[in-house]
């Protein structure tokens, strides 16, 4: 392979790669996006919803052209012990905000965008190591191939094999990781649409929380898709790691509520993915940025769990477009240096949809929390039980029966102080 | 519904396509798994990649490659996984991901 005369490598087509391919190949940047998958999207898992606002921002109208599957509607979240479930779902007035995908598709096809602009696609590209010139990245090594360039933006996920070998990160500690699976389970859209109540088109959004993931930090989700539903668990990996509890074990605690039950029924598994997902935030990496490299998306801690919303794809688009600008502006003054390249924290800063990263920084020591997988699901379900139960025994007043509810499972302290901490973080 | 209930990890491995790289990609050096205590990549691969029968197994043909065992073998167990993507294009590859 001869690759000379490229300005700038970006490692991986996910949405980070592909973004600030697209962004850096408009400006008439030589861009090369090397994949080390069969096509964009092979070696990619998400839950399942990307937010449309990232879409709109970088590829204005032309953001219809995604490879939607549904629109999200109903947003739902379910509270759940061993048999019962205690859920709420919100209806959208406007469903565009945000859609299903399948990464397959979606991670192509913006891939293509990439390339209509003027990138160059390496599909089966492995990107071994950086080449390294007195502290500066100056390229890369592909196999045999030794590729120098002017910059590298490294979006090589989570693994961020490339940023480990620039020295900006030691490894992750197992409480900063979490393992995400999901089946995808095909049902004929007609029977989705009846049994979420939706109109055709529409989508529906669901969270589980407790007894699914059998006391350990993590939860279920589902997502709807045109003809098949994403069905998952999300655990993390120093609970699976320390109780001794294999990770996909809990998709068959899943699979086994009846709530979950009766989403599933008749449907058919027609694929299993998995993915590990760094909860460190952007806090994952020293900085996101060397002499000559900057990293954005999975790599650089660019997602967002905050409990209630998971953000991945649109914040890696944000990040990605982001790390092109900075480049951009190093280009004019011909400066790749690590001081020209911190700019871009300082465009990660200043974007709002990207400082949702700051602004939610204590969310994964909250999460921590064992009573939220616990306690709180159960108290939850056992009192709407005591709520809605009429049995002929004589019934207490709401208020009095939550508090019986509540006793021998958590001081009154203890729940004041999680719902005071609570509010704090979110 | 029942046959669904009964979904077990290797029908699951069985949905997914793999592409076998004849070069390694993960090694363990299995003589210092004897003195790991917690055994952390037996929980955390969602693949069930590494087994234990009287020494660490492991079969990386059902790889995902999320790289959550490099992490924890590290972090709470014996140092003894060595870790790297498959070659370009090999390895598993999502359809539905």
């Amino acid at each position: 392979m001869a690759h000379e005369g490229f300005e700038v490598a970006v490692v991986g087509a996910g949405p980070a790669g592909s973004a600030a391919a697209l962004t850096l190949a408009r400006e008439g940047v030589q861009v090369l996006l090397l994949e080390r998958g069969a096509f964009p999207g092979a070696k990619n898992v998400f839950g399942g919803r990307i937010y449309s606002y990232s879409l709109k921002k970088l590829l204005g109208d032309r953001w219809k052209e995604a490879p939607v599957e549904r629109f999200i509607r109903k947003e739902g979240i379910t509270f759940m012990t061993e048999e019962s479930a205690f859920s709420v779902e919100y209806e959208s007035k406007d469903p565009q905000g945000s859609f299903t995908a399948i990464r397959a598709k979606f991670d192509k096809w913006l891939a293509e965008q990439a390339e209509k602009a003027g990138a160059s696609l390496i599909n089966e590209a492995r990107v071994d190591d950086l080449i390294l010139e007195n502290g500066r990245v100056k390229g890369i090594v592909a196999g045999q191939d030794k590729i120098p360039t002017e910059a590298v933006i490294a979006c090589d996920g989570t693994t961020t094999g490339l940023a480990r070998k620039a020295g900006l990160v030691t490894m992750l500690e197992p409480q900063e990781i979490s393992m995400g699976m999901k089946d995808v389970v095909e049902l004929p859209s007609d029977t989705i649409e009846e049994r979420f109540g939706l109109d055709p088109g529409e989508g529906a959004a669901h969270v589980f929380v407790g007894a699914c993931s059998g006391g350990l930090r993590g939860g279920g989700f589902l997502y709807t898709n045109k003809d098949s539903l994403a069905l998952g668990m999300v655990v993390g990996g120093d609970d699976v790691s320390l109780q001794g509890v294999p990770s996909h074990t809990l998709m068959g605690k899943l699979r086994g509520h009846p709530k979950v039950q009766r989403f599933l029924k008749g449907g058919r598994t027609i694929e299993y993915d998995a993915h590990m997902i760094p909860e460190a935030g952007p806090g994952l990496l020293t900085r996101p940025y060397t002499g000559g490299m900057l990293v954005a998306g999975d790599a650089a801690g660019h997602l967002l769990n905050n409990g209630y919303t998971f953000r991945g794809v649109d914040m890696a688009i944000g990040a990605g477009v982001a790390a092109a600008q900075t480049i951009l502006e190093a280009r004019k003054k011909k400066d790749y240096s690590a001081g020209s390249m911190q700019a871009f924290e300082r465009r990660l800063r200043q974007e709002p949809s990207l400082r949702d990263m700051y602004t939610f920084n204590r969310v994964p020591s909250y999460l921590r929390n064992k009573r939220l997988y616990t306690v709180y699901p159960e108290l939850l379900c056992s009192a709407a039980e005591a709520v809605y139960r009429v049995d002929g025994t004589g019934k207490k007043k709401i208020l009095k029966e939550l508090r019986s509810q509540t006793k021998g499972r958590v001081s009154t302290l203890t729940l004041i102080r999680d719902m005071l901490s609570g509010a704090r973080t979110f | 519904m029942s046959e669904e209930k009964a979904m077990t990890l290797d029908k699951r491995l069985a949905l997914v396509s793999f592409s076998k790289d004849p070069e390694p990609f993960i090694t363990v050096d299995t003589e210092i798994c004897q003195n790991c205590e917690r055994k952390p990549c037996l929980y955390i691969c969602p693949a069930q990649v590494y087994t234990w029968q009287d020494k660490l197994n492991y079969n990386t043909e059902g790889c995902m490659e999320t790289g959550a065992c490099l992490i924890v073998c590290h972090k709470i167990g014996a140092k003894a996984i060595t870790w790297k993507y498959p070659s370009g294009g090999k390895g598993v590859s999502f359809k539905l991901g």
